[in-house]
């Protein structure tokens, strides 16, 4: 907000033709008699102004991220891992896994075909546990759900049109959809809220998982299907 | 050298699914360390990555290192280096955890989110002392 200084006829014309004020103005006369101070500080001012906005709002981004992956673990908490059901089919699903995984890694081409028809069975029950988990985490997630749609509806409307980060890098052209939504301008480096936030959930929602103990292990990961690849497929020596 | 079998330690409690205790940290830059339990020494892996992503996503922000460039050196380090870490420095068998392409994807998405989160704020703020110093009104 411009200081208020007395004006006399010579700003009031500068203002007339620059446009918002001298503070604003690009006009770069100085006027005899009038008191403005040049430009130049006003320009870097402003600039700093919002380069520190940016620099918060990117801080701010990355709290917020861990807030929410916080609150998303607390709601699983309250509603799945603390019941008895859910313990007790994520030790089976656990237990199961770790014993399909040995089996498969200590079984030839040539075993029996008992032996294959007992680890297609034992699979199939280890789908039902995996099937079975799931059902439970459902109430989780739709808590989740509903909540997250309420603040992200909340965050995007905080920070729509606001540039929080730069990139070093122009996004690829399908991804800048995301890297520069509800963005002004042409700049493709200019960094959106929703892309920021979902760099630091993927990267941030994991790590805490995994620091609170509360990841799932990494042989029934496998077997239900990890990122990367499908399920193992089932009764491989058929 | 023959791999990965060394001196047998007794067996330690490991905090569930993820978290490591101290005890394991100190096992880690010893070549001579027995990991008897898997997803222990795949955790480490997991851990060194997030450790990895970071330094870097600062450093390239800092620097700055722009464009691909950036990003295609972030994965051949970040592989690179965990590579020389399990194959040459502890010699461990990658048979044993599934083979160097499991060894190689631990993890390695996490830490990719998490170096674009730190390049992005590091750039941002070296962008904000460029904006500054670099282009006088």
């Amino acid at each position: 907000v411009p200081r208020k200084r007395k004006r006399g006829l010579s700003v009031g014309v500068g203002v007339s033709l620059g446009g918002r004020g001298v503070w604003g103005s690009g006009f770069r006369f100085a006027f005899a008699g009038s008191r403005a101070r040049p430009p130049r500080r006003v320009g870097v001012r402003g600039r700093r102004g919002a380069m520190s906005t940016m620099f918060a709002d990117t801080l701010l981004i990355v709290f917020i991220s861990v807030c929410t992956a916080l609150l998303a673990e607390g709601i699983t908490w309250v509603l799945v891992y603390r019941t008895d059901k859910y313990k007790r089919l994520k030790a089976e699903v656990e237990k199961q896994s770790k014993k399909l995984e040995k089996k498969k890694e200590t079984i030839t081409e040539s075993a029996g075909r008992q032996q294959k028809k007992k680890i297609e069975r034992q699979e199939e029950k280890l789908k039902n546990n995996n099937r079975d988990l799931s059902m439970v985490r459902m109430k989780s997630m739709f808590a989740i759900g509903f909540c997250f749609t309420a603040l992200m509806g909340m965050f995007n409307s905080i920070f729509d049109g606001r540039v929080v980060a730069k990139l070093p890098f122009t996004p690829l052209s399908y991804i800048q959809g995301l890297s520069h939504r509800n963005l002004l301008g042409d700049d493709t480096t200019d960094c959106s809220f929703i892309f920021l936030y979902i760099l630091c959930t993927m990267s941030i929602r994991q790590n805490i998982q995994k620091i609170l103990g509360l990841a799932p292990s990494r042989a029934a990961t496998k077997q239900a299907g990890g990122f990367l690849g499908p399920p193992p497929p089932s009764g491989k020596f058929s | 050298m023959s791999g990965g079998r060394r001196k047998e330690e007794p067996p330690q409690p490991q905090l569930a699914n993820g978290a490591l205790r101290v005890s394991v940290w100190s096992k880690v830059l010893r070549s001579d360390a027995a990991w008897e339990d898997k997803d222990e020494f795949l955790d480490v892996i997991y851990w060194f990555r997030q450790i990895i992503a970071v330094v870097l996503g600062v450093i390239w922000g800092v620097l700055p290192l722009r464009g691909f460039l950036g990003i295609a050196g972030f994965c051949l380090i970040n592989a690179g280096v965990l590579y020389l870490y399990f194959s040459n420095y502890l010699q461990i068998d990658e048979e044993e955890y599934g083979g160097t392409w499991e060894l190689t994807k631990e993890g390695f998405m996490t830490s990719f989110a998490l170096f674009m989160v730190c390049v992005a704020d590091s750039f941002t703020v070296g962008h904000l002392d460029h904006l500054l110093h670099g282009h006088p009104l």
